[in-house]
């Protein structure tokens, strides 16, 4: 288990903290920091099972300003990139990138929602990168986007399906993972990929061969 | 997050992003699914923390280069397949991934379910850190570790008092039917061959009967069919089941594989039966209950248009003679002789009764079911050929929703549907059960039904209700092994207060830990007729936690070499690859300690093997006769344990025979077109491999009577004045049975954090609720049996009869769920998971009155009414999920 260490991250974060007892709930741009937060147990094995308490932006969290060294440890080793640019999206029409490296496998769709969803950039928090191949076995989702529904399947092999607005939670699955999130930051216009929530597929770790 | 209760479970995941790989040097031990009938084959691969391998193949126990890239070849361990377990007492690295198998789950495919079952192992860092890992016994009403010499010798001596004092009607033992070949075959030891009670009932029903009783009855073996026979149909009937969601790779491997077209008949609109519609099948969104109906009006609809398959009704429908094949001069009063007596019928004079029948008219059909006419004739269309020169391969499947809501009369109308389609006896043309749990159960000596005094009419026997047996007070000894009584029974909550008032409220009560003074007091409740509770157990659950006197932790999956077979009869072998939790043992060996002290023989067993060696000769003559197995081993100079580890993914797809020392095994049942050599040494020519089972090897038609459920129906179907909704219920794809070790994996609980209703947005509307809600679900008409084992004649076991002479009495059930609002249901129907543990369950909520003609539950047809308590906190319902299964 990696050692947890708040200080790995610094040179990349830039953003400012927001303490969500007094942010506006429209905050325009949320640092990866506070992309979640976390209360659970650390320590040892039980932070394997990372259990996440409730999410800033629903705006009833008495923890503000404890942030998730979980979080920061999950993407300090992770390039920053820029992805794209916020004016440029339009909703629901998802646009290719490749995240943390350039392998097919490591194909992701940047998407505008246009409703909010959890770990969601830009003013609507509607913003939002996720993998691009099924956690199952690998089905690839690049044109399984549902934008009526917000979720990314039904895989063609085997049915699974990922809600885009929950962190890529199943929303019916053989997979037994949520499909992996690419982290977002926002500066100005442009768009940063900053880290990885979730092992993508074919990968025993997503920086391999970055 | 591990509670055993109803309460919320919060537990959104962080997910990993880096998993450890296993290097070269870590050991591989074949196992398979701990969960649904499939049973996909997996490996299990251990190694010490500190090492890992590398990602080029020859730096992986896998042999594989990393990053995979191409999809659907296996091998790639998501990191929920990973888990850190105890071995030989210290920490190792372990992952449980799909094996690359030829069979059942070819190319390393899995369901959400078994693909997280490593998150089941026994981890001390982990939610399994609450595994039971000592005896434990209630000595002032709290539960408290003693040795397993003193648990063994209270449990002897007690139940030993108990069996002298008051014979084995008094002695009962409730347990599962799958957990393995070794712990089936010594509780049945214990309970059929030592005990001789017909008090013994499996985990999922009151009493030892058949599933899906009419089939049987018909002459099939229900898990006859192999899944190249599904993959291989035109079209299948599936009735009362998805399998997409519950059977998971039968369903993306074979049936998805296969193109099948599929005809689905249920009430809700699962992902499956999405599937089904996309792909040219057809839905039949069949109203709670009443397939009978469906499916007589459809067999009618067939025969008038004259699209039945006659030329195999011709050589496979027994005739008027051939039905009193094998009923000998004797009383006809095994379940099947006295019900086949009753209903069975050459076809010519089947077919004369349902050209009468009313209840069988397209019409009344209709107006019942809520299928519009035009599908109706659609279904019967495509499973037909309607009539074209091609016939279409059609079979058909069924499961609980079919048999679970009118047991008999549902199983024997879906079984003569299928016999005028065609299906039975050949390739792609089978009947079945898609199937629940695996394959695990042999018996040590057949169940004495003899004893009981369950009579319908004068002579049919069947077999005991233990839950009525129960409450009507007869039992002071019971034995719970791995299965949560309670919540897993119909009106469950009346039959949780006798329990309590004859148990934990009982005033004889262990005050200290002298094993003398244990017994005594026991023997005393006993005497009192109150009940003495021994539950054998991997986590506490409602029975251990609050009721049992005696808690006896066991060593289960991955802990101990068992064997057990699966939906298509292959046999493998389950390997140990940790350790189990402190002192826990396997049940053959708690129940083997327990019977030696009671004073039987024949249970020296010191390894599984030795149980297992034991236990062949039980399955001979039978669908999973594994004997020749251990004849070959021995023949050979082999242990049986290691043939089948050789064997690993790929098992033994049983019954095996034993010929030229070559084992042969039997891919299909019911297949005339085989040729079956001679037996040699242990081996049997199995009838049912090339013909059916009754004495004439015929499929036997039958009358179906819906007279015989109709005043039930009528009874206890949801009242619309009073704003009731079905409450009806199932398996869902995410959760394997009573959520035990899913509340333990948090990928699993961050969808499901507590038990749900899905209800319609009409009758949500209604009822002022949204997602979220969490709902009181109330049933003010729970009617539960008591009594009534045996009447004269066949009229008094009509339900009106029974309440009529005293027999049901009137109760309540109560439960609570947060509210899916979706369009998966239908108006009037809500539906709920099964089995969620904690008294709350969907079974609170319909009447504990079994079928008479089988005495099998009826659990989908409960009701309630709906009223708003409150609703998820807010934070909760920010992060999951209430998007529909698309």
């Amino acid at each position: 288990m990696d050692k947890i260490d708040n200080t790995k991250k610094q040179d990349v974060d830039t953003t400012p903290e927001i303490d969500t007892q007094e942010a506006p709930q429209e905050a325009p741009c949320i640092s990866r920091r506070q992309l979640l937060i976390t209360g659970g147990k650390m320590g040892g094995l039980a932070a394997m099972s990372m259990l996440l308490p409730p999410q800033v932006w629903a705006g009833k969290s008495k923890r503000s300003g404890m942030v998730s060294s979980a979080v920061t440890a999950r993407t300090a080793r992770y390039p920053r990139i820029k992805v794209g640019r916020l004016s440029a999206l339009k909703q629901d029409k998802p646009v290719i990138i490749r995240y943390p490296g350039k392998a097919d496998g490591q194909k992701a769709l940047l998407i505008k929602l246009g409703e909010p969803a959890l770990g969601g950039i830009g003013p609507d928090r509607d913003v939002v990168a996720f993998n691009a191949f099924c956690t199952h076995q690998g089905g690839p989702l690049e044109d399984q986007y549902d934008a009526k529904n917000k979720i990314m399947g039904p895989c063609e092999f085997h049915l699974s399906s990922f809600d885009l607005t929950r962190h890529g939670m199943m929303v019916s699955a053989s997979a037994v993972q949520n499909l992996p999130q690419i982290v977002l930051e926002l500066k100005g216009n442009d768009i940063y990929a900053v880290g990885v929530l979730g092992l993508i597929y074919g990968y025993p770790d997503n920086l391999l061969g970055v | 997050m591990s509670n055993a209760g109803n309460n919320i479970s919060f537990s959104t995941v962080l997910p990993e992003d880096r998993v450890p790989l296993p290097p070269p040097d870590a050991d591989i031990k074949p196992t398979a699914c701990d969960y649904c009938i499939v049973g996909c084959a997996y490996r299990a691969i251990t190694w010490p923390v500190g090492k890992e391998g590398g990602p080029k193949a020859n730096e992986n126990a896998f042999g594989v280069d990393y990053p995979i890239t191409e999809s659907l070849v296996g091998s790639w361990p998501s990191p929920n397949q990973h888990t850190i377990v105890l071995k030989n007492g210290e920490p190792h690295h372990c992952i449980v991934t799909p094996a690359i198998s030829e069979r059942v789950n070819r190319s390393g495919n899995h369901s959400v379910r078994g693909g997280g079952i490593a998150q089941k192992c026994y981890s001390p860092w982990k939610p399994t850190a609450d595994r039971l890992q000592t005896p434990l016994l209630r000595v002032r009403g709290y539960l408290q570790p003693i040795s397993w010499e003193d648990a063994t010798t209270i449990a002897a001596e007690v139940g030993r008092y108990v069996f002298d004092k008051y014979g084995e009607m008094a002695y009962g033992v409730k347990a599962y039917s799958y957990q393995f070949y070794e712990n089936t075959y010594a509780i049945t030891k214990l309970a059929l061959q030592s005990i001789e009670t017909p008090v013994y009932a499996h985990h999922d029903k009151p009493s030892a009967q058949d599933d899906a009783s009419g089939l049987e009855d018909m002459g099939i073996d229900t898990f006859g069919p192999s899944y190249d026979d599904w993959a291989e149909s035109d079209v299948i009937f599936i009735s009362g089941t998805d399998p997409y969601e519950t059977k998971t790779i039968l369903f993306t491997e074979h049936i998805m594989e296969g193109r099948c077209k599929l005809v689905m008949v249920l009430p809700r609109k699962s992902r499956g039966v999405t599937w089904a519609e996309e792909n040219d099948g057809i839905w039949l969104q069949v109203t709670v209950g009443t397939d009978t109906i469906l499916h007589n009006a459809m067999c009618r609809y067939i025969i008038e248009k004259g699209w039945q398959d006659q030329h195999h009704i011709d050589e496979w429908a027994a005739g008027s003679e051939e039905l009193d094949w094998g009923m000998g001069r004797g009383t006809r009063n095994t379940p099947w002789q006295w019900r086949s007596t009753r209903w069975g019928k050459s076809f010519k004079k089947w077919k004369k009764w349902l050209l009468k029948e009313k209840y069988a008219e397209m019409g009344y059909a209709v107006k019942m079911t809520g299928i519009p006419r035009k599908k109706i004739i659609a279904a019967c269309k495509l499973l037909t050929g309607g009539g074209k020169k091609r016939r279409p391969k059609a079979s058909f499947m069924l499961e609980k929703g079919n048999y679970w809501s009118n047991n008999y009369l549902n199983t024997i109308s879906f079984g003569n549907l299928a016999i005028i389609c065609g299906a039975g006896t050949r390739d792609g043309q089978v009947i079945g059960r898609a199937g629940g749990h695996q394959r695990g159960g042999v018996s040590a000596a057949s169940y004495p039904r003899s004893k009981t005094p369950e009579r319908f009419g004068k002579i049919g026997r069947k077999a005991l209700n233990v839950d009525n047996w129960v409450r009507t007070g007869h039992v002071r000894f019971m034995w719970v092994i791995g299965t949560n009584w309670i919540e897993a029974m119909q009106g469950s909550q009346d039959l949780g207060d006798y329990i309590k008032a004859h148990t934990s409220a009982s005033k004889h009560q262990i005050e200290r830990f002298e094993v003398e003074h244990a017994i005594q007091v026991l023997k005393a409740r006993a005497d009192a007729g109150d009940m003495v509770l021994i539950n054998n157990e991997i986590y506490l659950r409602t029975i251990g936690n609050q009721f049992a006197d005696l808690v006896m932790p066991a060593a289960t999956w991955g802990e101990e070499d068992f064997t057990r077979a699966q939906g298509e009869r292959i046999l493998r072998i389950y390997s140990k690859f940790y350790d189990p939790p402190g002192d826990a043992k396997p049940d053959w060996w708690i129940i083997a300690q327990v019977a030696k002290k009671m004073g039987f023989e024949g249970y020296n067993w010191k390894t599984s093997e030795d149980v297992f060696k034991e236990l062949g000769r039980f399955t001979r003559n039978s669908r999973q006769d594994l004997a020749p197995l251990l004849m070959w081993a021995k023949l050979n100079g082999k242990q049986p344990y290691d043939v089948l580890r050789q064997r690993a993914a790929t098992g033994y797809q049983l019954p095996l025979r034993l010929h030229n020392n070559r084992l042969i095994e039997t891919k299909r049942l019911h297949n005339p077109h085989v040729h079956i050599e001679s037996p040699q040494g242990i081996s049997t020519k199995l009838k049912r491999a090339g013909s059916f089972t009754k004495p004439s090897g015929k499929l036997i038609l039958h009358v179906a009577d819906w007279k015989l459920f109709e005043d039930y129906y009528e009874r206890i179907k949801p009242k619309k004045e009073k704003g009731e909704l079905w409450v009806t219920c199932g398996r869902i794809n995410a959760i394997w049975q009573s959520v035990f070790d899913d509340l333990r994996k948090p990928y699993i609980m961050q969808k499901h954090p507590m038990n749900f209703v899905e209800m319609n947005p009409k009758d949500a509307k209604a009822r002022g609720l949204k997602n979220g809600d969490i709902v009181a679900m109330e049933n003010d008409e729970v009617y539960i049996q008591k009594g009534g084992f045996y009447r004269a004649r066949h009229k008094d076991f009509l339900f009106t009869n029974l309440e009529k002479d005293g027999y049901i009495y009137k109760t309540q059930g109560s439960a609570s769920a947060m509210v899916y609002v979706t369009s998966v249901v239908p108006p009037g129907t809500t539906f709920m998971y099964f089995m969620w543990p904690g008294g709350g369950a969907s079974n609170a909520l319909s009447s504990a009155v079994a079928d008479p003609l089988t005495n099998a539950p009826r659990y989908k047809l409960g009701k309630a009414v709906f009223r708003k308590i409150g609703t998820i906190p807010d934070h909760l319902k920010a992060r999951m999920t209430f998007k529909e299964k698309a």
